[in-house]
C-alpha cells in the first residue's frame, strides 16, 4: 500500500506530540496521514483526517494496529461514527496489552539481561541488548500496521487470535525471574568493597525502603527515599 | 574536559531523553544505556556501567504508563557518570547517585511542562485540527519534537550543572563517607523490588520473583566467597 514505508517511520516517533488533551492523538493522526492521501477519495481526506487525530491513548508500539485499521475503515467508505467507535473501542485494549506484554515483561526482561550482561561482558552486552529492543520494535510495528491494514473493523478480533495476548504472561514470569536475579546482582557489584558494614546496611535499607514504599505508595518512591536519606547522610557528615 | 567530550555526553544525554518522550523506546533512556554510553565517551566504561547500572534499580520502579508521573533518568546519568569518573573515594557513586536523582526530579518537572506546551499548541490549532487542514499535524508533531529536543539537551546540562556543583561542594572520602554509596545502593534496591512486587501482583509471578531473588542472592554470595 502507498505510504505505509512513511507511516511505519512516523509511528516510530508516535508519542512526540503526547498532550493531556489528545494523549496519542496527534502522533496517530501523523502517522496515519499518508495511508489517508494515499487510500481515501479527496473528497472524504478531511473528514478523516479530523477523526484520526482525536484523543487517543495506546502502548506506542502498539499503536500501529490503530492507525492501519483506521486507515483501512476509511478506504473502505465506513461511516464516520463508526470509525470514532472503532478508535474508542481500540484505545483502553490496545493499552492495555501493551503496558503488559512490552513494559511490564519485554523491557525489564531486557534491561536486566542487558546489566546483568554488563557488569560480566562490559559494553558488548548493553549493545546486544540494545539491538534486541530494537529489533523487537521494528518486527512489533511493522506486523501491527500490517495487521490492522489487513484487517480494518476486524482488527480487535485479529489481535485477540494472536500471539499478543498470550505472549504477557510467559514474558511477565521472564522478567520477574530475571529481575529478581538481577537486583542482588547489580547491588553486589557497585557495593563498595572497603568496608565490612556496606553489606548489612544496603540490605537494610532496601528491606526498610520497600516495606515503606509498598505501604505509602508514589509518596515514598525510591528518588524521594534515595533523596532523602543522602540529604540526611550529608548534612550528618557536615556536622560532624 | 574537551569541547569534543562535551558534546558527545551531551548528545548521549539528548538521545536520552529523546528516546523516553518522542523516540522509538528503545532502551536508549535507560540509566545503563546512557551510563555505559557516557562511560565510553569518558574513557571509563566501567565506571559508566556501575553508575549506570545502580541508577537502573531506580528506573526499574517505574513502569512509564499514559499520563502517570515519571522522572527522566538518562540525563542525570550522564552527569552522575562524568562526576563518578572523576572522583574517587568510597562515598563517589552515593554522590553521583545524588546528583542524578536531583536532575532526574528536575525532569519529572520537565515532561509536565513539555506535555503542557504540546497541549497549548494543539490548543491554538483546534480550528485546523477540526477542519483537517493538511499540514498541520506534521507542524504539531514536529513541534513537539523539537521542544522533547531541547527539553532533553537543557536537562542534560542541567545534569552536568547539578553534577559540577556537586563534585565542588560535597564529600566523597573520610571515613563514614561509605555510607553515602551503600544507602544509594539500597534506595534504588528498594525501588527496584517496590516496582517488581507491584507489577508482579499476587500471583505466582510474585513466587517467581522471589525465586529470582533469592537465586540472586545465593549466586552473588558463592562468586563472593570464591564458589563461582
Amino acid at each position: 500500500m502507498r505510504g505505509t514505508t512513511r507511516a511505519l517511520l512516523r509511528l516510530f516517533g508516535v508519542q512526540a506530540g503526547w498532550s493531556f488533551e489528545r494523549m496519542n492523538g496527534i502522533g496517530v493522526g501523523f502517522a496515519a496521514e499518508p495511508l489517508i492521501e494515499a487510500e481515501v477519495p479527496a473528497g472524504q481526506r478531511a473528514a478523516a483526517r479530523a477523526r484520526s487525530a482525536e484523543f487517543f491513548n495506546t502502548h506506542p508500539w502498539l499503536a500501529g494496529l490503530a492507525v492501519g485499521a483506521e486507515v483501512r475503515a476509511e478506504a473502505d467508505g465506513v461511516a464516520g461514527p463508526q470509525v470514532e467507535r472503532l478508535r474508542t473501542a481500540l484505545s483502553s485494549p490496545l493499552g492495555a496489552l501493551g503496558d503488559q506484554v512490552f513494559w511490564a515483561g519485554l523491557i525489564p526482561a531486557l534491561v536486566a539481561l542487558g546489566v546483568m550482561g554488563a557488569l560480566r561482558f562490559g559494553w558488548p552486552a548493553v549493545a546486544g541488548a540494545v539491538a534486541a529492543a530494537v529489533a523487537c520494535r521494528v518486527a512489533v510495528t511493522v506486523w501491527a500496521l500490517r495487521q490492522g491494514l489487513a484487517s480494518g473493523l476486524l482488527v480487535g478480533r485479529v489481535v485477540q487470535g494472536s500471539w499478543l495476548p498470550r505472549a504477557g504472561r510467559p514474558l511477565g514470569f521472564v522478567a520477574a525471574l530475571l529481575v529478581g536475579l538481577a537486583i542482588p546482582r547489580i547491588a553486589a557489584a557497585a557495593l563498595p568493597a572497603t568496608h565490612a558494614g556496606a553489606a548489612p546496611l544496603v540490605a537494610g535499607v532496601a528491606l526498610a525502603g520497600a516495606a515503606l514504599g509498598l505501604r505509602l505508595g508514589a509518596r515514598a518512591n525510591a528518588v524521594r527515599l534515595g533523596l532523602g536519606t543522602l540529604t540526611l547522610l550529608l548534612l550528618w557528615q557536615a556536622v560532624s | 574536559m574537551t569541547v569534543a567530550t562535551l558534546l558527545l555526553l551531551l548528545a548521549v544525554g539528548t538521545a536520552a531523553g529523546l528516546d523516553l518522550v518522542s523516540g522509538p523506546q528503545v532502551l536508549l533512556a535507560r540509566p545503563f544505556v546512557a551510563g555505559t554510553l557516557s562511560g565510553l565517551v569518558l574513557g571509563d566504561p566501567l565506571t559508566g556501567i556501575v553508575v549506570g547500572a545502580t541508577l537502573e534499580l531506580y528506573a526499574l520502579e517505574v513502569l512509564p504508563v499514559g499520563a502517570t508521573r515519571y522522572p527522566d533518568h538518562g540525563p542525570g546519568t550522564v552527569g552522575a557518570v562524568w562526576l563518578g569518573s572523576t572522583l574517587s573515594g568510597a562515598g563517589a557513586l552515593g554522590v553521583a547517585v545524588f546528583a542524578a536523582l536531583v536532575t532526574a526530579g528536575i525532569g519529572t518537572r520537565s515532561l509536565l511542562l513539555l506535555r503542557r506546551a504540546n497541549g497549548a499548541a494543539i490548543t491554538r490549532a483546534e480550528g485546523a485540527l477540526a477542519a483537517g487542514t493538511p499540514g498541520v499535524l506534521a507542524r504539531l508533531q514536529v513541534g513537539g519534537a523539537l521542544r522533547d529536543l531541547a527539553r532533553s539537551l537543557a536537562m542534560t546540562v542541567v545534569g552536568l550543572g547539578v553534577a559540577a556543583l556537586c563534585r565542588r561542594f560535597l564529600p566523597t572520602q573520610g571515613p563514614e563517607a561509605w555510607r553515602l554509596s551503600a544507602v544509594a545502593i539500597g534506595a534504588g534496591a528498594a525501588g527496584a523490588l517496590v516496582g517488581a512486587i507491584r507489577t508482579a501482583g499476587r500471583g505466582p509471578r510474585l513466587a517467581v520473583l522471589t525465586g529470582g531473588v533469592a537465586a540472586g542472592c545465593v549466586w552473588t554470595w558463592l562468586r563472593a566467597t570464591g564458589g563461582l
